[in-house]
């Protein structure tokens, strides 16, 4: 079960690198925190009963209903267009998307067999995620969009951190918390007055020099 | 007792000022916060003893950090505020609060604890930053926010990475990591993680956009903290896993990488001084110009390593007194371009020198420090066999110190009929600092 909700986690990356939709953008964080609550409940044999409430409570209220109504809201009250406006096309986002699982799966497998404690799979799901996570922060020109690759990157780390809390519990918690923190520090305070104070909501400064 | 003062007499303050109404009383809590911090700090060094915990390079840091908090606090005493006292008030908390977050992060030895300092840093100073709340400086915050969060989550990759390089006894204290059945293959990747994660936050390109919008927008005394205080503290936990790196035997990778970062970080600053016509944002440059001398100073290791140290500590200093200088000149002439200023040798003597002497200092020029930490990083460049860095450094070098010394020398030089004067804390607060540098310059702490 766990490695049939990590592969539809994968994929849901793949279906991130074809859409041209905001709105699917929304709908693929939704899925991916559902998919992490479900990956938690299934790990909760290795992690103890109140990191398993806070990344409950993380995964399944702030990424995947929270977050996403937030996005969602803060499009609407601003009618932004519906499209990415990505600067490639979605077959080199989807050639791109095939490198990174390589890199990431290739990555796991060089790796001397001794030192390897972790489940190559989620592994190499998780790290691919980040790099997809950079990959929509780069690639795309709106503020709104930058703000999705960063959120999925963030399911990237949090997937990672999921695979290391088993050596480190407290580890986990230490991303939860501060990703909670920015969270509503990234919603409450800088989208909304963002939102009254630029005309529009394309930023294009965001990643430019000078 | 340390402890209870360090952390809890901001918190009290941060009470305090609450009820208080008073813009004075708000400066004096804030005043009185930075001397128990320089009191705390020399302290420590007076007694070799180390406080709380810390060691010698957090100690290093954290004396930086109390010397510029002090100036910013006397500083603060001078500066003309437009704003609501309720603003000032916020601006104020959230000021003592990123002093704290710096210190955490300066005394922390585990990896984890020092990343989530770092991350308060980040939301703490953002706000700082969008104090003016026009709309460039929330463009900035955002920005700043936005990429330093991003490099944050990479540098929380590097760490999780760190766990995983554990296969037995997984930890983040520093000092308990088990050398001998580390994964030199995850450890590895964590560091290229770390360090371009930590990195972002340090302003070292290729992840520096951040830097100049950030530094130039914020107000001057948030812009000396931010680029003398807060890229230094981004710099100990590179400097902490490098440890490891060179330890486990990955020196030359270590040395490489920042070799590399460190002249790109150069090249990028003395292609952009060139471009820019903002004074503040010159200053931003250079900042990242000096971080990426640093880098190159560990770079090449050996007595190299001193003259970064040396580095850090002249450059925080000077641009500290840069940064406060270029906020006297905003009060003058209320614009940032310096193709719309000049003549303010006319205008106000004692800013106008205090730029120039900032302008010698921070090129470079005797007695500043930054004259030894050069000379030694370029010795140290030659020594090594690379030549190429070496005659790559020394031509960008001059460019950026041609550009800053040409942007003084437009801004005090010229006719000006008009005369304004300042408070004199706005005066002191650099010169001290530049005295102080040009102390350090003067009687070199002896190398060990």
């Amino acid at each position: 079960m766990l490695e049939i909700l990590i592969v539809i986690f994968g994929l849901s990356l793949v279906w991130a690198s074809i859409t041209n939709m905001l709105g699917t953008i929304i709908k693929i964080l939704v899925m991916q925190g559902i998919i992490l609550f479900g990956i938690t409940l299934l790990k909760t044999t290795q992690l103890n009963w109140l990191s398993f409430v806070t990344i409950a409570l993380e995964t399944l209220i702030f990424k995947a209903i929270l977050i996403p109504w937030f996005i969602n809201d803060t499009m609407k009250h601003n009618q932004m267009r519906r499209e990415v406006e990505a600067s490639v096309s979605n077959f080199f986002s989807l050639a791109l998307m095939s490198l990174i699982f390589i890199l990431s799966f290739a990555l796991v497998a060089a790796a001397p067999a001794w030192s390897v404690k972790l489940f190559p799979l989620e592994f190499g799901i998780a790290f691919a995620t980040i790099l997809k996570g950079i990959f929509i922060i780069i690639a795309n020109k709106k503020l709104i969009t930058h703000l999705m690759g960063y959120l999925i990157m963030e399911n990237g780390i949090f997937l990672l951190s999921l695979s290391a809390g088993s050596e480190l519990p407290y580890i986990v918690s230490l991303g939860v918390s501060l990703d909670i923190m920015l969270s509503v520090l990234i919603a409450v305070l800088f989208i909304k007055r963002i939102r009254s104070t630029f005309d529009e909501d394309d930023s294009p400064e965001t990643l430019r020099e000078d | 007792m340390n402890a209870i003062l360090l952390f809890a007499f901001p918190v009290l303050a941060i009470v305090l000022s609450l009820v208080i109404s008073s813009r004075r009383k708000i400066d004096l809590l804030v005043l009185f916060h930075a001397l128990i911090h320089s009191g705390l700090g020399l302290c420590a060094y007076i007694e070799r003893g180390s406080l709380m915990g810390m060691d010698d390079l957090g100690l290093f840091i954290y004396l930086i950090l109390s010397v510029l908090y002090a100036a910013t606090a006397f500083y603060r005493l001078g500066h003309k505020d437009s704003s609501t006292i309720k603003n000032y008030r916020i601006h104020s908390i959230f000021l003592m609060i990123f002093v704290m977050a710096m210190d955490g992060a300066a005394m922390a030895k585990d990896l984890g604890l020092i990343w989530v300092f770092v991350e308060a840093t980040t939301i703490s100073s953002a706000l700082l930053i969008s104090y003016s709340n026009s709309k460039k400086s929330l463009e900035a915050a955002w920005k700043y926010l936005f990429i330093c969060s991003v490099g944050i989550a990479l540098a929380f990759a590097g760490i999780l990475l760190l766990v995983i390089a554990q296969p037995e006894h997984a930890t983040l204290l520093i000092a308990k990591i088990d050398l001998s059945t580390i994964s030199p293959f995850w450890l590895k990747i964590s560091f290229v993680f770390i360090l371009i994660g930590f990195g972002t936050k340090m302003g070292l390109a290729p992840l520096h956009f951040w830097l100049p919008d950030a530094h130039s927008e914020a107000p001057a005394p948030i812009s000396a903290l931010l680029s003398g205080a807060l890229l230094n503290i981004a710099l100990i936990p590179i400097l902490r896993v490098d440890k490891l790196m060179r330890q486990s035997g990955m020196g030359d990778l270590v040395q490489e990488l920042y070799l590399l970062m460190g002249i790109l970080s150069v090249f990028i600053a003395a292609v952009f001084v060139l471009r820019t016509k903002d004074y503040k944002r010159l200053l931003a440059y250079s900042s990242i110009e000096n971080m990426g001398l640093i880098m190159i100073a560990f770079g090449c290791g050996g007595v190299a390593c001193y003259a970064g140290l040396l580095h850090i500590l002249g450059h925080s200093l000077i641009k500290a007194a840069f940064f406060l200088t270029a906020g006297n000149a905003l009060e003058i002439y209320k614009d940032k371009n310096y193709e719309n200023t000049s003549g303010l040798l006319q205008i106000n003597r004692g800013t106008a020198w205090l730029w120039l002497i900032s302008s010698a200092m921070i090129i470079g020029l005797p007695p500043s420090p930054l004259f030894t930490s050069k000379f030694l990083i370029a010795t140290a460049l030659l020594g090594n066999g690379y030549y190429l860095y070496f005659g790559l450094l020394m031509l960008l070098l001059a460019v950026i110190s041609w550009a800053i010394f040409n942007v003084g020398l437009r801004i005090c030089l010229g006719e000006s009929e008009r005369k304004k004067s300042l408070s004199v804390w706005l005066y002191l607060a650099p010169a001290g600092l530049l005295l102080f540098a040009a102390l350090i310059g003067i009687f070199l702490p002896v190398m060990n």
